[in-house]
């Protein structure tokens, strides 16, 4: 017959096994504390990178030209700056080519490759804002071409740089906050685009995707939530919402492209179609969190409600509907979010055009933030990098806003019963 | 608009005289209150109206084409149906002002008849529809009595707009469904399957070129490229990242480092993935290309199935953490606190029995996440580039089922040729592995969640 001995705790063989235990401990929560760190720090890395590319899309590189406008070869007559033609009569006028013989007289016989193709505009709206310079020798400051912007952000060609060095040492250079990426549209050349076009197409886009999938979200959530009758109809419907929120984007994008505007020939390209596009991807999104934000709300109430006489049509839109708002609300703007930021399926119904001018309405042809950075990341153009990255920095903010605006309402609107 | 000033106008009145016989008749005699009369007589003032309208703008160019016909000019028409109609729809432009002139001589004529007439057909829809309006409201407006159920009637009606609304989920299903199998059938009559879906070598270029659809689309390296990419590199780096993470923040980490961390990881899941494509395809490949080149690996590329790979298991992170956090936190506590009154460490505890506990939960979790890497496009349409490789070595090209279909429908789009067409089947293979793995997923945790309640 064996004796067992009680184990001797403090012998070396179980301090060693004590130490290991202890240290494979300490080695797991440190490898889960590196898993955190490191997808936080791939986070940190992305915002970081993109804000250090980004940041000198806001800024442009400005050159100092002293234009003489009292000898320059260009006829305005001062009253039509007064009146809505005052553009038209300016650019009338010559003044691109005042513009760069002036820069030809101050930088030499290139000079007028340093500045912007568009650097006039600059011009006119210095005139018009006084037109008491028309008189006057003045010095303004112009936007950069391209190739000195990129020499002035430190990795142009030789030849930019060397011209760069030359006008810096002339001090003849200035940076400028870059107002056009804010107000202008997509082109060519990387120092002229802006987002606005892109910006605007996105919000007609939104407008329209609220406009459709909020309604129907909460209608059918209303509908699932309170009313149906458990049939194999309403699994049908749940199955198929289930389905619908998890059937990747870019399906959606073959959809609207073969009902859309093969089958029911919507315009192409167009807001319109865009945002139907993506209402139908964003309404399972909206169903599913109304259900959840109605689903929260206490049957207390439904019964206090209905035991005083309401109808259930009356119960749920005067009670229910009014505490589920908020939680409703919130999906919402994730939802919408979420579509904010989507590029494939629009890129499916030919969203991708080249788009030189905002959209005037939702049938216009329109791009949207998203895909116009998918295709400024195609450009070859060095110049696009910074105007890419600048974008997404608008992109991101905006999407920051949306998302601190859903976690603020949900913190304030939230109710514990 | 007029509508639905009509609407408004026949609500106010309606409502007044309800008001009037509520407070003429005996107390509780009244139905139901006077606002639901209101409702009941704007909706009759307006949904007739409304259908008519919508009918109207259908049937109204048929009318007036056929009106413009009978007019003299037009028996200078051609008589084949195709330049007859092609006449008409420029003289249609211009006459709506879409157009400047005509090229066509004969469509000038006709263009101030296409006027006339259309003036003449809108002025008279305005008109029918107000008199619809008007009918439908004094229709409703003499049925009002005390005893009336107008309350009924207009919850039944709203009763069925909901219902109307949730069919449109179904009707979106079907139409995914349906315009994926007709276009894929087509194609498929042009590609036989078994060639799509098994052959090896994808040139649907050379089948544009007229070198015939044969042995043009194997999708096999697009398969491939979509699990080296979606189930392998990606999820090698999500599930070790986002399973530790979901521990550490779960069973070790402060309420208030859970409190900030827990978002921070959130935002990973709402970057837009444009955004990731951009940062793989600027920062991470080039960074891959150089590290392998360093390290002397042949065929490394600037555009590499990792690059793409590693970006988007970082977007699975979060996806596979909060899967795997709420799998974690169904583990009945009683099974923790006996672990751990066993004597086992913490991480003892969560390796022998929390893990295995939520193992289902888990695996389910990751075909959720695997379901969306395969489905997920900008990433790969961007770093992933567009030579369809059948190949082991991750520094190199591949392309994805998602890249072909962007590259396949961007660019010309005549629909009848297989080029076009191969895309609604890829989009078809997709939906299917997507919603199989979705089913499946469910499936696994819904039978799991039943084992401990």
């Amino acid at each position: 017959m064996t004796t067992r001995n009680p184990t001797d705790w403090k012998s070396d063989v179980m301090r060693r096994r004590i130490a290991r235990r202890y240290g494979a401990e300490r080695r797991f929560r440190l490898l889960g504390l590196a898993a955190v760190l490191v997808s936080a720090g791939f986070l940190a890395f992305l915002l970081i990178s993109m804000v250090g590319n980004g940041i000198r899309g806001f800024t442009r590189t400005e050159i100092l030209v002293p234009i003489d406008f009292s000898t320059a070869p260009m006829v305005v007559d001062p009253a039509t700056l007064k009146g809505a033609n005052a553009d038209q009569a300016l650019a009338n006028a010559g003044l691109p080519n005042v513009t760069n013989l002036a820069a030809i007289a101050a930088f030499g016989p290139k000079g007028d490759e340093l500045l912007s193709p568009n650097a006039w505009l600059t011009v006119r709206d210095a005139i018009k804002a006084d037109p008491s310079i028309l008189g006057k020798k003045e010095t303004l400051a112009l936007p950069s071409s391209t190739a000195i912007d990129l020499a002035a952000k430190s990795k142009g060609s030789p030849e930019a740089e060397a011209a760069y060095a030359k006008l810096a040492q002339a001090n003849a250079v200035s940076t400028g906050f870059n107002a056009s990426f804010l107000t202008a549209s997509d082109a060519t050349d990387p120092t002229q685009v802006g987002i606005w076009g892109a910006f605007k197409g996105s919000l007609l886009t939104m407008l329209v995707t609220l406009a459709l999938s909020f309604p129907v979200g909460v209608a059918t959530a209303l509908y699932l939530e309170e009313y149906a009758p458990k049939t194999w109809w309403t699994d049908i419907i749940e199955v198929s919402i289930n389905n619908l929120a998890a059937v990747p984007s870019i399906i959606f994008g073959l959809l609207g492209l073969s009902i859309f505007l093969n089958l029911l020939d919507f315009p192409r390209s167009a807001a319109l179609v865009g945002g139907m596009t993506l209402a139908l991807m964003t309404m399972p999104v909206i169903v599913i969190a109304g259900r959840n934000a109605i689903k929260a709300v206490p049957p207390s109430i439904r019964d206090a409600a209905l035991g005083v006489g309401a109808s259930p049509v009356q119960v749920v839109f005067h009670h229910v509907l009014p505490l589920a708002l908020p939680g409703i609300l919130t999906g919402t703007i994730i939802g919408m979010a979420r579509a904010l930021g989507e590029t494939a399926p629009l890129l499916m119904i030919g969203m991708r055009a080249f788009i030189a001018t905002p959209p005037g309405g939702v049938t216009d042809p329109a791009t949207v933030l998203p895909v116009q950075i998918f295709l400024w990341s195609d450009e070859v153009s060095k110049g696009f990098v910074e105007k890419t990255s600048a974008a997404i920095i608008v992109l991101l903010a905006f999407l920051l806003a949306m998302n601190g605006l859903a976690i603020y309402l949900r913190n304030k609107f939230e109710k514990r019963w | 608009m007029l509508l639905l000033g009509l609407a408004v106008v026949a609500w106010v009145v309606a409502r007044a005289r309800a008001t009037r016989l509520q407070t003429a008749a005996p107390k509780g005699a009244m139905h139901s209150l006077p606002s639901y009369h209101g409702w009941y007589v704007a909706l009759w003032a307006l949904l007739p109206a409304c259908l008519f309208l919508a009918v109207w703008t259908n049937v109204m160019p048929g009318l007036v084409t056929g009106s413009v016909l009978e007019n003299p000019a037009a028996s200078a028409l051609p008589e084949d149906s195709f330049s007859r109609g092609a006449i008409l729809a420029e003289a249609r432009a211009i006459a709506q002002g879409k157009q400047a002139a005509a090229f066509n001589p004969l469509a000038q004529p006709l263009v101030q008849p296409y006027r006339d007439a259309q003036s003449r057909f809108a002025t008279g829809g305005v008109i029918l529809s107000l008199i619809l309006a008007f009918a439908g409201a004094a229709y409703a407006f003499t049925r009002m009595r005390t005893d009336f159920r107008a309350r009924t009637r207009v919850e039944r009606l709203v009763m069925g707009t909901l219902l109307l609304a949730s069919l449109i989920a179904i009707i979106t299903t079907v139409g995914i469904v349906a315009s994926l199998l007709w276009e894929s059938l087509r194609f498929f009559s042009m590609v036989n399957p078994i060639d799509f879906l098994f052959g090896t070598k994808w040139s649907p270029q050379s089948a544009a070129l007229g070198y015939g659809n044969d042995d043009a689309f194997g999708a096999v390296p697009l398969f491939w490229g979509t699990i080296f990419i979606g189930a392998i590199i990606a999820m090698a780096v999500a599930i070790p990242l986002g399973l530790m993470s979901a521990i550490y923040l779960t069973q070790y980490a402060s309420s208030t480092t859970r409190k900030w961390m827990k978002p921070i990881l959130e935002v990973l899941a709402g970057v837009p993935t444009v955004v990731y494509g951009y940062f793989a395809a600027l920062t991470i490949a080039p960074a891959l290309r150089d590290l392998a080149v360093g390290v002397g690996i042949h065929g490394a590329s600037s555009e590499s199935a990792l690059a793409a790979g590693l970006v988007m298991g970082v977007m699975i992170i979060p996806f596979v953490s909060s899967m795997a956090d709420d799998s974690i936190a169904a583990v009945p506590q009683a099974m923790r606190d006996g672990s751990l009154a066993m004597g086992a460490t913490t991480s003892e505890t969560i390796k022998r029995v929390l893990i295995p506990a939520a193992l289902p939960g888990v695996v389910g979790g990751v075909l959720l996440a695997v379901s969306r890497a395969i489905g997920e496009t900008m990433i790969v349409v961007m770093a992933a580039g567009l030579a369809a490789n059948l190949t082991l070595n991750p520094f190199s090209s591949v392309t994805t089922v998602t890249t072909q279909i962007v590259q396949l429908l961007t660019g010309d789009q005549e629909f009848d040729s297989a080029k076009t067409l191969a895309a609604f089947a890829l989009g078809l293979v997709l939906f299917i592995v997507t919603l199989l793995l979705n089913i499946v997923a469910l499936r696994v945790v819904k039978k799991y969640r039943e084992a401990y309640e």
